[in-house]
């Protein structure tokens, strides 16, 4: 019996250990799972570990991940601990609750012990890894401004235009009795449908920008992340937006038509 | 006479002109930003990697400096390999770490350099001197506001926190010899610098003789990138970076942000233009009778064209000018935003203004304000006099 354990046990020291590669690692480097590598902790190592490779897996959609270039490599915790000379230390541990009651306790009790570390909650965690997010979120919001200002003086600008236009046709309605109030409400409204139209392609070129945003920085990146989304909040803030920026441009427009003398729209 | 024909062009229509203006100042404003953006990242960096003079930079294999906590191990031994290039005429070991001021029951925490204060290459001393001593450190602002200390006072300064034990490795009592400013740390970042076997030797056995970077000095005239290669060829476990590598892989990093730059910066060109485009398309619209008339007492096509193309090229320009000023005022704005990315070294400009990025914007527009005219002299210029004299006589 004493002999079967040590036989054992010399078979599985002599078996390679196995590892998880990120298929980021597996495409540059051609590997496959069975593969053989060499693996240690210091570069060109003469004391490496001969090790298989067992899974290849997908890259977590972290964002703060993305633009790192870096490989990663899972291997079990006993491994990396001898592998790093790393004793029997961890660098943190994951804890699942059975709620927000329990996490709460958990919290309180762990922190108030004394074994020399401090408890999260994963969104506190996530807020603060979140920063550099929330930075380019905040850049994102006043690029967002200066487009809106410029679209909304391009509307402007449009919409006076379309209804210089018409001045001899609102100039000839006004003198059949058209009554301002009409005349006002006709421009309001057209300028209403033009950005509401506008809005709907605008809605749609917009879709088309964020897939092939999707497309093209996921290739970039080589990650399943999804850096664009468009929610059904941003369709309803850029067509309302687009609406109330469209009635005020037809507003101001057509206030400048009506104060004046149909005579004078006529050039006489 | 095609100047004070397209002035009263653009004059009798006021309000449509100053929108119009507006709207390409707008435009302006983000393409001056944008251009700003793609170029002044890069070069910010540029001069924040070159403002000391050191060209090659050696971190631990397979990292940026800084970019983990790992180190390299046997730094003596590197540093005696690097000696014996006598084109690599300085070397600067550098150890980064965390240290803890203990001051009665309270506990500030700092990043610390522990590093050759004679031929460092990280900090700039704005008063006091150097930490040349094993037992002096030099804090920089927040460093001294976080302590409430001053220069000559002796601080209790441990590292090595040990969470497990709730032991440091190492603790010293250091005199405090002056106020530093870290040329690559983040702002708000409190820090201080060392003589790097000082904090090797507070640090425990593990980083005895450990660094995190090497900053290394070419000789003049010595090809860096060969030197880069000769190291490389020596020393393993390290990763040679040069300014130029550095650049690249900061780009690699940064890309999303020129690729934004320029996408922002052609869509702010082309608003201009259609802005300018339908603008001038429809004063022509407009003045059609005007411009057969003229025509028809034979002012010449050139004249007709020239008169239009001015009209784009005078909004495109006034509001251009209008826009560079707009344009700074909202980089400076949204540089004030990317500044607060965690950890960015303090004096990296996201938008970096340089004449050649003001004179490149300025320059896309003049060019969009000319094309803007084309389509519309060209209908100008090519009306059939008598038919369109007709049909505006029977309008």
């Amino acid at each position: 019996m004493f002999n079967l354990i040590v036989i054992l046990a010399l078979l599985q020291h002599a078996i390679p250990r196995t590892i998880a590669i990120d298929e980021r690692l597996a495409a540059d480097a051609h590997l496959a799972v069975g593969d053989r590598v060499l693996l240690s902790a210091i570069p060109e190592s003469r004391t490496a570990d001969t090790v298989i490779i067992s899974a290849i897996v997908k890259r977590g959609t972290d964002p703060a991940e993305v633009a790192r270039s870096e490989y990663r490599i899972r291997l079990h915790l006993d491994h990396l601990q001898s592998l790093a000379g790393y004793g029997d230390r961890v660098d943190r541990f994951a804890v699942a609750t059975r709620g927000d009651a329990a996490t709460a306790k958990a919290l309180a009790e762990i922190n108030s012990s004394a074994f020399g570390f401090e408890a999260h909650r994963s969104k506190d965690i996530a807020v603060g890894t979140s920063k550099t997010f929330q930075v380019v979120s905040r850049f994102h919001k006043a690029i967002g401004v200066i487009t809106i200002v410029a679209s909304a003086i391009f509307l402007l600008c449009i919409m006076l235009l379309k209804v210089e236009e018409r001045r001899r046709d609102v100039a000839a309605l006004r003198l059949i009795g058209i009554s301002r109030k009409t005349v006002m409400r006709a421009v309001v409204i057209e300028a209403a449908l033009l950005a509401l139209v506008g809005s709907a392609l605008g809605v749609g070129v917009g879709w088309a920008g964020s897939q092939f945003i999707n497309w093209y920085y996921r290739g970039v990146y080589r990650t399943p992340l999804a850096f664009s989304i468009v929610t059904p909040s941003i369709v309803t803030l850029a067509v309302a937006l687009s609406l109330v920026l469209g009635i005020a441009a037809g507003i101001l427009a057509s206030l400048r038509l009506v104060r004046t003398p149909p005579l004078v729209l006529f050039g006489r | 006479m095609p100047v004070a024909l397209a002035w009263a062009s653009l004059k009798r229509h006021g309000t449509r002109t100053l929108l119009a203006m507006l709207g390409v100042a707008v435009a302006a404003a983000m393409l001056l930003d944008m251009v700003m953006m793609s170029t002044g990242m890069r070069e910010s960096f540029r001069n924040l990697l070159l403002s000391r003079g050191f060209q090659l930079r050696l971190a631990p294999k397979g990292t940026l400096p800084f970019d983990t906590d790992a180190t390299m191990t046997n730094t003596s031994g590197i540093v005696r390999i690097l000696r014996q290039n006598p084109d690599l005429t300085t070397i600067s070991p550098v150890l980064g770490g965390t240290i803890h001021v203990l001051r009665g029951d309270s506990v500030i925490t700092a990043s610390a350099l522990g590093l050759d204060p004679r031929i460092q290459g990280d900090y700039e001393l704005l008063s006091g001197k150097d930490p040349l001593a094993p037992d002096e450190i030099a804090g920089n602002d927040e460093f001294m506001r976080a302590t409430g200390a001053r220069t000559g006072d002796t601080l209790a300064v441990a590292s090595g926190y040990d969470p497990q034990t709730r032991e440091y490795a190492g603790t010293r009592r250091l005199v405090l010899t002056g106020t530093i400013r870290f040329l690559y740390g983040a702002s708000h970042q409190r820090g201080a610098a060392m003589r790097l076997a000082t904090l090797q030797g507070m640090s425990g056995p593990d980083r005895s003789d450990a660094s995190s970077l090497f900053m290394i000095r070419v000789r003049k005239g010595t090809d860096v990138e060969a030197a880069g290669r000769w190291i490389k060829e020596r020393v393993f476990t390290v990763n040679v970076i040069s300014t130029e590598s550095a650049l690249d892989q900061v780009d690699e990093r940064l890309r999303y942000f020129r690729q934004l730059a320029v996408i922002l910066g052609s869509v702010s060109l082309f608003v201009g233009f259609l802005l300018v485009t339908t603008l001038v398309t429809v004063s022509v619209n407009e003045r059609i009778g005007e411009i057969a008339v003229m025509r028809a007492i034979g002012v010449s096509r050139a004249h007709v064209v020239q008169q239009i193309v001015l009209e784009g090229v005078a909004i495109s320009l006034v509001g251009a000018f209008a826009g560079l000023l707009l344009g700074l005022v909202t980089g400076r704005y949204l540089n004030g935003i990317l500044s607060s990315f965690p950890g960015l070294p303090e004096a990296i400009d996201f938008f970096l203004f340089q004449p050649k990025a003001a004179w490149t914007a300025l320059g896309l527009l003049a060019l969009s304000g000319i094309a803007a005219g084309v389509y519309p002299s060209f209908r100008a210029s090519s009306l059939p006099i008598a038919t369109t004299l007709r049909q505006e006589a029977i309008a």
